[in-house]
């Protein structure tokens, strides 16, 4: 995903010579996943095995459980 | 240096095209000072690196000193006295630094956010789900927060449209500098006042004697019934919210804190809960007196405790008080509202960061203010039933701490992004036991709300 804001210089320009300071001076300060650019790609998905599978299914079971008592509570409560 | 609004650079390193942003090139300007200062040796290189690396932790804890937590603090104070709660109290937070310090870990192992992190590794529907129960959560909390504000400045007399107006101004007077840093400064300014509850306390002439006793010996303990119970599993339960999570881990990675500098995000932390222990203590014992008085502090509310200490304290002490309050409503509607944005830009990969001048971080400011703005209005309608909103707050925090955890668990134990950063044995039995008792404690409270005489068979009342 682009973001609109990030118009590029051409590279043969005056302003990119100055600019160029600049950028290895922002380079050199910050590791490279922290700058803005890395951040846009996707951490792979975890590949989940038998023990997590189970944690996040419980979770699910969890969710529908709490859901219910929730929308119990809103009722009552409207009541 | 800064760029103000001109626009991004690019370079190239190897063959992949960097494009510089503004957002990189505040928080580079962050780094070379923190890189300078850690290049000197001495105590004031270290001390002013200290200063430059604290924030995040200080900020989460003494955020989740919020209004309804001091009130929760007064109100035990005043029906218990000094005993049990007061160790009790910094048990907590020991609890929460446990936690929070994994929040520190991923944060600066990945420059990622906590939703962020769900979402790409969990899949989209947790990442959705964290986002929008977070939103809620927060959402029902900044009610709250703004009850605070407006019950603390009612002590002055101070009409609830103007108090609520103040809180919005101090809000966005703070994000009105685009920088991560001065926001940071700001708000620990104003969090700083969360300690005016120490002279307070002194002005009560607590009992120091029976203060030591307390914390050695965890006496005297208070009747074990329903009541009791119930102040002890919502205490656990509250003292990590989802929204601590989200918030010190984003703020950790807009600060742009590395590796580097883990051990002073831990030292962050625990300076932060120590700072909110000490106001949380401190709000035990300025209402104490009540307590020896055989006043009963049912129905207080925030202004209400500062009119009961007035004989006590003075009009001075009780104005502190009120104050207190006031700033604890306002520093936690700031980094709650903060939360939400940074979980929103996360989870909708749109740029996020307090480094971000408003028109390319449209989405993450409208965020922030829109939440802020529409809590604020709430509580301005008349007859609303606040009870109820608190009453649905501790509920959907119940409902979303589980996942919170356990995904924060499952995550700095993930090899594949914290590397050797994971979680050593010793550290991964605590927390489990830690994240265990948090959700075990908070989901029985929720049951409690729910059905109130679940725990009948305790026999209380």
């Amino acid at each position: 995903m682009e973001r609109k804001d990030e118009a590029r210089f051409p590279d043969s320009s005056s302003k990119s010579d100055q600019a160029s300071g600049d950028q290895s001076w922002v380079l050199s300060s910050l590791e490279h996943d922290q700058l803005v650019r890395a951040k846009k790609h996707f951490i792979p998905r975890r590949h989940l095995k038998g023990p997590e599978l189970a944690v996040l299914w419980g979770l699910r079971i969890y969710l529908l459980f709490m859901m219910a008592v929730v929308i119990y509570q809103v009722w009552t409560a409207a009541r | 240096m800064s760029v103000g609004s001109q626009p991004p650079q690019t370079n190239r390193i190897a063959d992949e095209v960097v494009v510089i942003t503004h957002e990189d090139v505040d928080r580079a300007h962050d780094r070379v000072r923190v890189s300078a200062a850690r290049a000197q040796r001495g105590f004031f290189s270290g001390a002013r690196l200290l200063w430059l690396l604290v924030g995040p932790g200080v900020l989460v804890m003494l955020g989740e000193n919020d209004g309804p937590s001091m009130l929760s603090y007064a109100a035990t104070g005043a029906k218990f006295g000094i005993g049990f709660f007061i160790p009790f109290v910094a048990l907590t937070f020991c609890m929460a630094i446990v936690v929070q310090e994994m929040t520190v870990r991923l944060g600066a192992a990945t420059h990622r956010g906590h939703a962020e992190l769900i979402f790409d590794r969990f899949g989209p529907f947790w990442g959705w789900f964290s986002m929008i129960d977070l939103a809620i959560g927060n959402f029902l909390t900044l009610i709250t927060e703004f009850i605070a504000i407006r019950a603390g400045l009612g002590f002055f007399g101070v009409p609830p449209w103007m108090a609520i107006l103040i809180a919005l101004v101090i809000l966005y007077a703070a994000l009105m500098s685009h920088r991560y840093w001065t926001w940071e400064r700001i708000t620990l300014a104003a969090a700083a006042f969360n300690l005016v509850f120490i002279p307070v306390a002194l002005m009560t002439h607590p009992n120091w004697h029976d203060v030591g006793r307390a914390f050695v010996t965890w006496q005297p303990l208070p009747g074990f019934n329903k009541d009791t119970l119930l102040i002890v599993l919502a205490d656990i339960g509250a003292t990590v919210t989802p929204w601590m999570l989200f918030f010190q881990q984003s703020a950790t990675v807009d600060k742009g804190l590395t590796t580097k500098d883990i051990r002073f995000g831990r030292i962050d932390t625990v300076l932060g809960a120590a700072l909110a222990t000490a106001a949380a203590v401190a709000t035990i014992l300025a209402t104490a007196p009540l307590f020896a008085h055989q006043m009963t502090a049912d129905n207080f509310q925030a202004a209400e405790f500062a009119q009961a200490l007035q004989p006590i304290i003075g009009r001075f002490g009780a104005s502190l008080f009120a104050l207190g309050m006031v700033e604890a409503g306002i520093v936690a509607s700031i980094t709650i509202s903060t939360s939400s944005a940074y979980a929103f830009g996360e989870v909708t990969h749109k740029p996020h960061s307090l480094n971000l001048p408003m028109g390319q971080g449209k989405s993450f400011y409208s965020v922030l203010t829109l939440c802020a703005v529409a809590a604020a209005a709430i509580v301005l309608i008349p007859g609303l039933p606040l009870v109820y909103v608190v009453l649905l707050v501790n509920v959907v925090a119940v409902l979303a701490m589980p996942p919170a955890l356990v995904f924060l668990f499952m995550l700095v134990n993930d090899k594949e992004i914290m590397g050797d950063l994971v979680s050593p044995l010793w550290a991964n039995v605590l927390s489990s036991g830690v994240v265990f008792l948090l959700t075990a404690a908070g989901v029985l409270f929720g049951i409690s709300v729910i059905a109130p005489n679940i725990f009948a068979v305790l026999g209380g009342k």
